[in-house]
């Protein structure tokens, strides 16, 4: 059996990267994780390429046979739509996502991409009877993140999340980001 | 020294401002006509639930799916009407299209499964082009004949046969932009007559191209059917949209957009024009449908529980299936033009979602007023009372939208909305 260098990263097809590489995209994702549990959209934003990023919520629908997408945003976009949470009447529930990265691949010398399943849960603040519901955890929503990043510069960026979701009823939806 | 006199522990109670109410107040029916307010048992009480079902559900037309959903033949879409019933749509070889109780004749099974699908791919027990139920492979056509009974002369001989096991088969038109309607009632009127011209405003639009169906998403919900119904009746909630306020409430002529109310309980919306780029980061909408001015809006609200929005570039259509008084599946579908192309689908795409997808502005905001509504009217507590009393010469913060609404309601249950005790007259 060859020796795997200490400094290298199997991927799933067999090409190898950096293993510090790796741990970037790793550390990138759960990152973005936390600050949007935050709600401190501008830092993840942050992570975003502002030129390139384009974050998409999808799904395959079986009552249309066909792929569909419930939001399409640039980095512009997004920063205006986060900008204006506070002139809108939401759900304030807090939204916690679990992820868990599954798949790292290279796609371009600079560029990888990352598989991550998503399991987001909302606990209860004041989007129903706040006497009777906050502080109830209830799963939201399930999905994938399909991410883009770029490792050129000092740190990497995210050029692309598409949140591809298995839950396509979403009650009464969400203001935030996923 | 302290003086227990001059300064009680136990004070007395605040004096009740003359501005609040007590509860005999709160109790109290309000000062109004009875047209113009509907006790909130309306939207409590599961008897008159039952009695909607079987006086309005059962004998309206309803909208249940889009042609583009079911475009080839052979193709399928399930659905569900009057409560619950599950019904199938098939468009036949024929290329009609045909709707039915998805139930088994023999055992009351559901027949067909998925939300969708075409009929000539094989079911593990039944044949193409057949609907096939799967307890114990009874098997249908697209027109709802009864094609197959498993050993039929073997265990019915000559008592029952294929002929007697067709599918119970609904009346169904489709119409205004491709939309399947049915309706339960074999004896009902037709499609037009039920409408009474409220689509007229908005024909050009829906029926001069094929429409095609981009967006669809669906919820269950703990409220009941008639508060969602409301939040398209009525305008005057615009306040609690930032980007209505933005878009249209400042905006010149917004409080001259009239409302229209037909006959059988629907009611229009008449054309105004958003300025888009009044909410930061949107821009103008470019596209739009035949005949319809550039960023114009109109909507049309058909009784009892379906809506078009036909908002510059794209076409929302809000339909409802009451499972209790208290749940409601809510399904939205977003429309184009058949012929878009590629960009111009995505532009729709991007313009609907802003405001209506899941993740719109909007879209979450009226969903989240009709739950917390909903939790402060339960049955038995909260508020007793709606009021819908606002006149302003049928102008857009005018409630005449749900005033003639449940001057419908009350004919068809024949029970004032105001006091659904009492039994006004028969319907």
């Amino acid at each position: 059996m060859p020796s795997e260098s200490p400094a290298e990263y199997r991927l799933a097809t067999g090409a190898r990267v950096a293993l510090e590489t790796a741990l970037q995209v790793h550390e990138l994702i759960y990152e973005s994780c936390l600050l949007l549990n935050a709600e401190q959209w501008d830092d993840y934003l942050n992570l975003c390429d502002p030129q390139e990023f384009r974050y998409r919520i999808t799904n395959y629908s079986p009552e249309m046979r066909k792929e569909q997408y419930w939001m399409d945003r640039d980095h512009a976009g997004l920063k205006q739509l986060v900008g204006l949470l506070p002139k809108h009447n939401s759900d304030h529930s807090q939204l916690t996502r679990h992820a868990v990265v599954y798949k790292v691949q290279q796609e371009g010398p600079s560029v990888l991409s990352a598989v991550t399943s998503l399991t987001l849960y909302k606990t209860q603040l004041d989007g129903v009877n706040s006497h009777f519901e906050s502080g109830r955890t209830e799963l939201f929503a399930v999905g994938t993140y399909l991410d883009r990043i770029c490792v050129a510069g000092a740190v990497p960026r995210l050029l692309g999340r598409t949140v591809r979701l298995d839950t396509r009823q979403l009650g009464i939806g969400s203001h935030y980001l996923f | 020294m302290f003086d227990p006199i001059a300064t009680p522990f136990i004070k007395s109670p605040a004096a009740r401002d003359p501005a609040s109410r007590n509860a005999a107040q709160w109790e109290a029916r309000p000062r109004l006509p009875p047209t113009h307010y509907v006790d909130t048992r309306v939207y409590t009480d599961p008897e008159l639930f039952q009695e909607e079902i079987e006086k309005i559900w059962n004998k309206v037309w309803i909208p249940i799916c889009h042609e583009s959903e079911l475009a080839e033949p052979l193709d399928y879409r399930t659905s569900a009407v009057g409560g619950g019933t599950p019904i199938v749509v098939v468009r036949g070889k024929d290329f009609q299209i045909r709707s039915f109780f998805n139930i088994c004749p023999h055992r009351g099974n559901v027949i067909v499964r998925s939300p969708a699908g075409n009929l000539g791919k094989a079911e593990p027990s039944g044949n193409p082009k057949h609907m096939t139920c799967m307890y114990h492979g009874f098997q249908f056509d697209a027109r709802g004949r009864c094609v197959e009974i498993p050993r039929e002369q073997a265990g019915y001989q000559d008592r029952l046969c294929k002929a007697d096991l067709g599918l119970r088969e609904i009346k169904t038109e489709v119409a205004h932009g491709g939309f399947v309607w049915v309706n339960l009632d074999d004896a009902c009127e037709p499609l037009a007559d039920f409408m009474a011209g409220a689509f007229d405003f908005m024909s050009q639009e829906l029926d001069t191209e094929p429409l095609e169906i981009f967006h669809y998403q669906k919820s269950m919900f703990r409220i009941n059917y008639k508060q969602w119904h409301e939040t398209s009746r009525e305008f005057y909630h615009d306040y609690m949209h930032y980007h209505n306020r933005q878009t249209g409430m400042i905006q010149k002529g917004y409080f001259e957009r009239k409302y229209t109310p037909f006959p059988n309980g629907h009611a229009a919306t008449g054309l105004t024009t958003i300025n888009y780029e009044a909410y930061e980061g949107n821009k103008e909408r470019i596209l739009t449908f035949p005949g319809m001015p550039k960023n114009g809006w109109k909507q049309l609200n058909l009784f009892p529980a379906c809506t078009y929005s036909l908002r510059a570039s794209c076409l929302r259509v809000s339909v409802m299936t009451p499972v209790g008084h208290d749940s409601v599946l809510i399904e939205i579908r977003g429309l184009g033009l058949k012929g878009d192309t590629a960009d111009e689908r995505h532009e729709r795409i991007v313009d609907h979602d802003s405001i209506w997808g899941p993740f719109g502005r909007n879209l979450h905001e009226d969903l989240l007023v009709v739950q917390t509504q909903y939790e402060a009217m339960r049955r038995g507590s909260g508020n007793k009372y709606h009021l819908m009393a606002r006149e302003e010469n049928n102008t857009i913060h005018d409630e005449i939208g749900l005033r003639s609404y449940y001057e419908e309601w009350s004919r068809r249950m024949g029970r004032p909305a105001s006091d659904p005790s009492q039994v006004s007259h028969a319907e």
